[in-house]
């Protein structure tokens, strides 16, 4: 067998010549594009770290981490934190260790692994969180959390493998624990949470609640009863036509009347969850129904032969394989949910965007134009999320489409 | 085996019959959600007459009272109806999705085309815009180019003009446009004169084409003998337009064609974030069609650009329309979004009358249906460019 | 092949724990922490008990007595009115009204849960009883009275419609505004105010109307619009916080004319007439401990007088007085100690010791020529 062609690596001159002076009008394009960057850098630049007066900022760190949460409880928060990294530290290790296993048997194709750069939006965000904030006590609250996370990682790379079906589980439980030690026991409910913390929590709650219900309105929408099917589509179709803005404010002006006499009418947060709820699930519904188009019907008649209820075809057959292929789906439509939840800002719930214009009302900063400030402040904390997870979403959609199958 | 067909032939019991199960789940269904929808209709009919607000289909009534607001840029008066304010600002979302839809088109194809171009520059440049603009809220950037950019224009003390054609202030950018002094039927005329000119010329052309092979150049051809005659014409009836610039005043401007700064915001934003969703959907529709096609067009000798044009870009095409008309109902729902910046569209107007004690359910359920008839009109108009596509596809 | 046992006990616990998420959010996300009270325990009960929305059942005054916590709509964007300190604290006159009605209802200022509200969603919450009084700086109309089902009590403040202007602007009355851009926060009386006023003065003026209040001071800073109109009081509000490198304070000016009556004051549902009651007497408790020289300092040391006597609760001639509202006999004590009277409560948030040094004015006591008057307690 004749060996590989070699490899003949380019000098830089040679890169350069190929990319990008390949032709004249190569050359041209070259030429104004880097002038139009270089541009745009200096003026960000300049902006960023000379213009800009970044204390409405740094005062308000607190605010806009958490708007009006009590500052008292605030311990709750970092003991939460504690919480969440153990859970997600565990379950990345003990998933990690599986992966690694099933490439060892052979049962899989490994993937670059990435290390610390897939990280790198992650820690540019709390980078600059902490050094808004000033003082070095969340720093190192930080830096202990992350310390634990790592620890736990360890702990769930030496998983068994008769446990593994439980790690999920663990995980699950460990983000209701950080949940409850934030607003159990005396805690704070959740209509007193604001601005990030707030964006987060519309956005998990909403894919939580939207996803079984989105599941159900898939397999509805694809049934072969006319009735169901009608129905289902309806609400898919009047959900995904209407902005989300609309269903916001039905939410907000109308949930009230929907209830009957003797139920108290729920909080602006409730309402705010029901509505994301509401309309996700119609997207998602989407999502899974590609999901269960893509089951070759292979599948389904290989269960009928041997004699499965539609029931038992769908749950164990169908459902598993379809909703694999949609994790990806589900992935980004959480990553449209967390830059959607801004919307509440024109509702008056004080999510992170809301509480960036607030700030700018306070007696000190009145009047000094510094809103460019604050919403450059979130549009970076937006950013960094959507775009780490975007990335991590299409890590995870290139190791679901190379695996098991 | 002969004592199991005996057995086929019998009806198994109603309860395991699968036709009578279909019929009665359905039913079931149907009744359980039909209840269920009675009843948030029930409570809502019992709390809104408890609260002494209209129920019943006159509820729709309220449309007709005065509406007490006025509408900037528009020849709408407040003492008009509510009716007609909701089609102002219905009219509003419409100017700002149609340019909307075709600046973000251009825009994004351009880049998706951008995004894969061999000048590793480019490439990168289209790559960063992309990241930025799909990862951060469209509110945000609706908000930060009101904020940061147009209410920072110069006030209008000391708005730019330039070449006394076009007035850059914060309340506006105004430019030149045209106005009409004389006959306005004369020109019309002379306009489907030359249209239809045009058009003759065009298959004309194209009727060369098709028996000496010459290329056609029908483009060029039919937009020469449009604007010949148009001008030929424009002289002919007395030049009835002429071009109106704007002037700039205290407190405004005058004249021209103003873009409001919170049109002009909106439509930016909109442009800029749909866009880049685009450019995605373009890129990948790109790189969808087989590379076997690419590679034959240059074993024929065609350049980069012809390949681009005649093959690749045209099965592209067929592949894009779904996600990009889905894109299009994006667009047109985040129009939405100007109720955050004072323009006037639909929701906005909607939340206005509900301050103005107009009633919450019924403004909302009526703005909800509008969107709907958006999506539908949308919809429509994709599924007749889809037939057509897959027909051209398969001859 | 993803083993299907894995797969069923993942679904299972994501349906239990979204279960479990949701009684535990619904029994605790409606609470407060009522700083030492046993806010959880109590969550699980109060949603059983608290039944009925306000207006039209009665019983809110002893809904908000079960439930601990006074539930009030707000303002979280005026300054001197309703706004968020850098500390996260609700503020303002507002904000201390809410206190007294607390103070009164439930003996603690503090037990007062603050909505911030939109000027769209305040009558909606109100009457969705999702809270119990709105205060926030809202007129008293006719028609909110009349079709809003709203019920309005005793005026705190009496304000009127303005309009700002630069002082560089030399605009002097509203006729010089022909023309103008003027910016206006939507669905406020204010907007209709202006549109027939200008209307009847003959004046052409261009309207720019915010939901929120930072576009539109943002417009206003840019000169995107050339005056700004809304309460006066608001307007002071903002003049007395402009910052010095746009002139300052100076550098804005509050035309005389005043476009309107703006009677601002606490508001409840239609058809509970014991909470109003009560909300209305727990305000004008404050401005008649401001009557007798009453104040947080000296309101404990009670009195010789029997008229204030009967006011504190103390005994006079063996009972304490009780008018029937439903209330502590001594519940003007506990608003007037742990709150102020009318007095301090104005001086502290929008009057000689605030940074909007608004003058009393029409807000005196009446024996001071202004219009708060007290009804007599007896």
């Amino acid at each position: 067998m004749s060996a590989p062609p070699p490899i003949r690596r380019r000098s830089a001159g040679e890169w350069a010549r190929a990319n990008l002076f390949g032709s004249r009008l190569d050359t041209a394009l070259t030429v104004l594009f880097t002038l139009l960057l270089a541009w745009v850098a200096y003026r960000l630049g300049r902006f960023v770290l000379v213009d800009a007066r970044w204390e409405i900022v740094e005062r308000n760190i607190t605010n806009l981490l958490v708007g009006s949460f009590p500052r008292d409880q605030l311990s709750r928060l970092w003991a939460a934190l504690f919480v969440l990294a153990a859970a997600l530290g565990f379950g990345a290790g003990a998933f990690g260790a599986q992966r690694r296993r099933e490439v060892a048997e052979g049962r899989a194709e490994a993937l670059p692994r990435g290390g610390i750069r897939r990280l790198v939006p992650l820690f540019l965000l709390v980078a600059v969180l902490l050094w808004f904030s000033g003082t070095l006590e969340p720093a190192l609250l930080v830096l202990g959390a992350f310390g634990v996370g790592y620890g736990f990682n360890l702990l769930g790379q030496r998983t068994p493998r008769r446990l593994e079906r439980y790690v999920p589980l663990v995980v699950l439980a460990g983000v209701l624990a950080a949940f409850l030690v934030v607003a159990a026991f005396g805690g704070v409910g959740w209509n007193l949470w604001g601005g990030f913390l707030l964006t987060v929590f519309l956005a998990v709650a909403a894919i939580l609640l939207s996803f079984p219900f989105g599941v159900l309105l898939a397999l509805g929408r694809r049934s072969s009863l006319p009735a169901v099917r009608a129905v289902c589509v309806a609400y898919i179709e009047l959900f995904r036509g209407v902005p989300l803005i609309t269903i916001l404010f039905m939410a907000f002006f109308m949930i009230g009347f929907f209830l009957p006499e003797g139920v108290d009418a729920p909080s602006l947060v409730t309402r705010a969850i029901i509505g994301f709820t509401l309309f996700t699930a119609a997207y998602v519904a989407e999502v899974v129904r590609g999901g269960l188009q893509s089951v070759p019907a292979v599948q389904v008649e290989a269960a009928q032969a041997l004699g499965l209820s539609p029931f038992k075809t769908t749950t164990r057959i169908v459902l598993p394989q379809a909703l694999r292929a949609v994790i990806p789906g589900l992935v980004g439509q959480f990553i449209s949910l967390y830059k959607d939840t801004s919307l509440v800002f024109i509702i008056g719930l004080t999510e992170l965007l809301a509480v960036a214009q607030n700030v700018t009302k306070q007696p000190d900063f009145l009047a000094q134009g510094l809103y460019v400030e604050t919403l450059v402040f979130a549009s970076f904390v937006y950013w960094t999320g959507s775009y780490w997870m975007s990335r991590e979403s299409q890590r995870l959609e290139r190791r679901l489409g190379l695996g098991e199958r | 085996m002969t004592a199991a067909t005996a057995s086929t032939t019998r009806r198994p019991p109603f309860w395991r019959n699968v036709r009578v199960l279909r019929v009665a789940f359905q039913a079931v269904f149907v009744v359980a959600v039909a209840g269920f929808l009675l009843f948030l209709l029930d409570n809502v009919v019992y709390n809104l007459e408890r609260r002494g607000f209209p129920t019943g289909l006159d509820s729709f009534d309220y449309l007709k009272q005065p509406a007490g607001f006025a509408i900037p840029d528009s020849d709408f008066r407040s003492t008009q109806s509510l009716g007609d304010a909701l089609l102002v600002g219905v009219q509003n979302t419409i100017k700002v999705a149609l340019l909307g839809i075709v600046l973000a088109t251009v825009l994004g194809v351009l880049i998706g085309v951008a995004r894969l171009s061999t000048n590793w520059l480019v490439r990168k440049a289209a790559a960063v815009y992309v990241e930025t603009f799909r990862n951060i809220p469209v509110l945000v950037i609706i908000l930060f180019w009101y904020l940061g950019v147009m209410i920072r224009l110069p006030p209008i003390r000391e708005a730019v003009e330039a070449l006394d054609l076009v007035a850059v202030s914060n309340r506006g950018i105004v430019i030149p446009w045209f106005d009409q002094v004389g006959g306005g039927a004369a020109f019309g005329v002379v306009a489907l004169v030359a249209l239809a000119a045009a058009a003759g010329v065009w298959v004309w052309r194209t009727r060369r084409f098709d028996r000496t092979g010459e290329p056609h150049r029908r483009g060029l051809w039919a937009g020469a003998v449009l604007l010949a005659v148009l001008a030929v014409g424009f002289v002919a009836t007395g030049r009835p337009w002429t071009l109106d610039t704007p002037e700039v005043g205290e407190l405004s401007t005058s004249g021209g064609f103003r873009l409001a700064p919170e049109y002009a915001a909106l439509l930016i934003a909109l442009s800029l974030y749909t866009a880049s969703h685009i450019a995605e959907i373009v890129r990948g529709s790109i790189l969808a069609v087989p590379r076997g096609q690419a590679e034959a067009a240059g074993a024929l000798g065609l350049s980069g650009f012809q390949r681009m044009r005649f093959v690749v870009l045209p099965q592209a095409f067929r592949i894009s329309v779904p996600p990009i008309s889905n894109q299009y109902l994006n667009l047109v729902k985040n129009s939405s979004l100007g109720v955050a910046i004072s323009y006037y569209e639909a929701t906005k107007v909607t939340q206005v009358s509900i301050a103005q004690s107009a009633p919450a359910v019924q403004a909302i359920a009526l703005l909800m249906a509008i969107y709907l008839a958006f999506s539908l009109t949308i919809a429509a108009v994709t599924n007749l460019v889809n037939r057509r596509l897959t027909l051209r596809g398969r001859a | 092949m993803l083993n299907v046992r894995v797969f069923r006990t993942w679904t299972l616990c994501v349906l239990f724990s979204i279960v479990v998420v949701l009684g535990a959010g619904c029994s605790l996300g409606d609470d407060d922490d009522n700083g030492g009270d046993d806010a959880a325990n109590t969550g699980a009960t109060e949603n059983g008990e608290a039944a009925g929305q306000a207006g039209g059942d009665g019983g809110l005054l002893q809904q908000v007595q079960d439930r601990g916590t006074l539930r009030c709509g707000v303002n979280d964007a005026v300054p001197g009115f309703g706004f968020v300190g850098e500390d996260g604290e609700p503020q303002g006159f507002d904000i201390d009204f809410c206190k007294a009605v607390a103070a009164a209802v439930l003996g603690d200022a503090e037990a007062v849960e603050y909505t911030p509200l939109t000027a769209e969603q305040r009558f909606t919450a109100l009457q969705s009883g999702e809270i119990d009084v709105l205060i926030r700086n809202t007129t008293y109309t006719s028609s909110r009275d009349g079709t809003e089902g709203a019920r309005f009590l005793h005026t705190t403040f009496y304000d009127g419609q303005g309009m700002m202007v630069r002082a560089d602007s030399g605009y002097e009355s509203l006729e010089d505004l022909a023309g103008e851009t003027i910016c206006v926060l939507s669905g406020t009386t204010t907007e209709l105010n202006l549109e027939s006023q200008f209307q009847a003065l003959g004046v052409d003026y261009t309207p720019l109307a915010f939901e929120d209040n930072e576009p539109l001071q943002a417009a206003f800073v840019e000169e995107r619009c050339g005056a700004w109109t809304s309460d006066k009081s608001q307007l002071a509000g903002i003049r007395s916080s402009w910052p010095e490198d746009q002139g300052g304070p100076d550098g804005l000016v509050i035309l005389d004319e005043t476009m309107s009556k703006e009677p601002l004051g606490p508001v409840v549902s239609d058809g509970d007439d014991q909470w109003a009651d009560a909300v209305n007497w727990a305000v004008i408790a404050t401005i008649q401990a401001e009557e007798f020289g009453l104040d947080s300092t000296n309101v404990e040391q009670g009195s010789d007088d029997p008229e204030i006597q009967r006011f504190l609760g103390q005994p006079v001639e063996g009972e304490p007085f009780d008018p029937g509202l439903g209330l502590p006999t001594d519940f003007a004590v506990a608003v007037v100690s742990q709150v102020g009277n009318y007095g301090e409560i104005f001086d502290r948030n929008v009057g000689a010791d605030s940074a909007l040094e608004l003058p009393r004015d029409l807000n005196a006591l009446w024996t001071d020529g202004g219009l708060q008057y007290a009804p007599p307690y007896r």
